[in-house]
């Protein structure tokens, strides 16, 4: 999902000596929470409502502004871009296209757009998250680990304790797995029911570290529930930059049905 | 009594004061708060305006304290750390982050050597 699908390409400019005041009237005006500084036809900056609400009214614009404002390449997608604001704790980006400022994406945009990939029972972003990572990473001939978790015995879970412990079951692992992420380069969805996907471009450790907390028995309500893991190693992986995402995919979910025949089984 | 109608009289005082305008009307330099009315970029910019190239904007890591406009010719003879260590130090006592203070910084050198005689 590229941040070019939900940016604004219009946006209301405003030169960089105009007072602070100036600038609330003018957003007030156009009912806009923000405003380009634009000099010379040089883009300087934005001005938001926040900056106005914090800064003496008779400051100029360039003493309110942020500056440099975050930019980003039309092309990144939009979770790169979500990253960046909370990084920079911002509230909207310019998007440039080289040189050139092409449109604005706020937060609230984006948020917006990312709670339609969150998965309402987890908490975590669904398949299309963790497609784009990778197909990025792969495009990028960045190696990672890959790894395709199954729930053993779900089905019977559900017939046996009923769906809501089936729920407090799916619920508990997307916890597990959140708790595993560390860093920018982790990465955890929900693929589907009862699997997930984890990817992360950390080492070899770190992937052992991973696995081994996942496939450990947990025991919800006095029920031992159990994982399997296909593992797909793209440091070690022959041909991995000549395969496709859903390639690996596959074969990580073929992975782990080979490991549930080694798996705990389920035990009141 | 007065006769049947009233009398009264206005009078206005002028004073006038002249004395010569500065240019920039600063003089060494400038310490800006904050939530100064007048922001650093104001600043700089009426100097540039009115001073091209004379006065250099130092922005500061200060919870008062915004930036220091200062004149280049302060930083020729000192030391731009230890100048500012002792502008921030002396300025911090009286400063609010409203505020934008006005300042005079001589600076004079006192050399005392010992020659040989002939």
């Amino acid at each position: 999902m590229k941040i070019s699908e939900i940016m604004t390409t219009s946006a209301v400019t405003i030169t960089s000596d105009k007072s602070v005041s100036h600038a609330a009237e003018q957003m007030k005006e156009y009912s806009t929470n923000y405003l380009v500084v634009v000099d010379h036809g040089e883009l300087m900056g934005i001005v938001t409502s926040r900056h106005v609400g914090s800064a003496h009214p008779n400051r100029i614009v360039a003493d309110a502004m942020d500056e440099p404002p975050m930019r980003m390449a039309p092309e990144r997608n939009i979770w790169d871009a979500h990253r960046l604001l909370h990084e920079g704790e911002g509230e909207l980006l310019l998007v440039m296209n080289q040189e050139e400022w092409v449109g604005v994406v706020t937060k609230e945009a984006i948020q917006m757009k990312l709670a339609e990939f969150l998965d309402p029972l987890t908490g975590l972003y669904r398949a299309p998250y963790i497609l784009d990572i990778g197909e990025k990473w792969l495009e990028e001939k960045k190696p990672f680990h890959l790894m395709f978790i199954d729930v053993n015995d779900f089905g019977l879970i559900n017939k046996q304790y009923g769906h809501p412990f089936g729920d407090d079951v799916i619920r508990s692992f997307s916890s597990l797995l959140s708790s595993l992420m560390e860093e920018d380069s982790d990465h955890v969805c929900r693929y589907a029911g009862d699997e997930f996907i984890l990817l992360t471009t950390g080492s070899e450790e770190k992937a052992q570290r991973w696995m081994e907390a996942i496939i450990q028995p947990a025991e919800i309500y006095k029920v031992t529930v159990s994982a399997a893991v296909g593992h797909i190693d793209g440091f070690r992986e022959p041909d991995f930059f000549a395969k496709t995402l859903r390639d690996h995919i596959a074969k990580a979910s073929l992975l782990s049905t080979d490991a549930k025949k080694k798996k705990t089984s389920l035990a009141p | 009594m007065i006769g049947d109608h009233n009398v009264s009289s206005r009078k206005a005082t002028l004073t006038l004061k002249i004395s010569e305008f500065e240019v920039p009307p600063m003089q060494d330099m400038l310490i800006i708060g904050r939530k100064a009315p007048i922001g650093p970029e104001a600043a700089r910019r009426m100097a540039e305006a009115l001073s091209p190239e004379q006065f250099t904007l130092m922005k500061m890591d200060h919870p008062k304290i915004e930036a220091v406009l200062l004149r280049n010719s302060l930083l020729q003879m000192i030391d731009e750390k230890l100048l500012m260590n002792i502008i921030l130090e002396e300025a911090e006592r009286m400063i609010s982050d409203s505020m934008v203070l006005r300042s005079e910084l001589k600076i004079a050198m006192s050399v005392q050597r010992e020659v040989d005689l002939l």
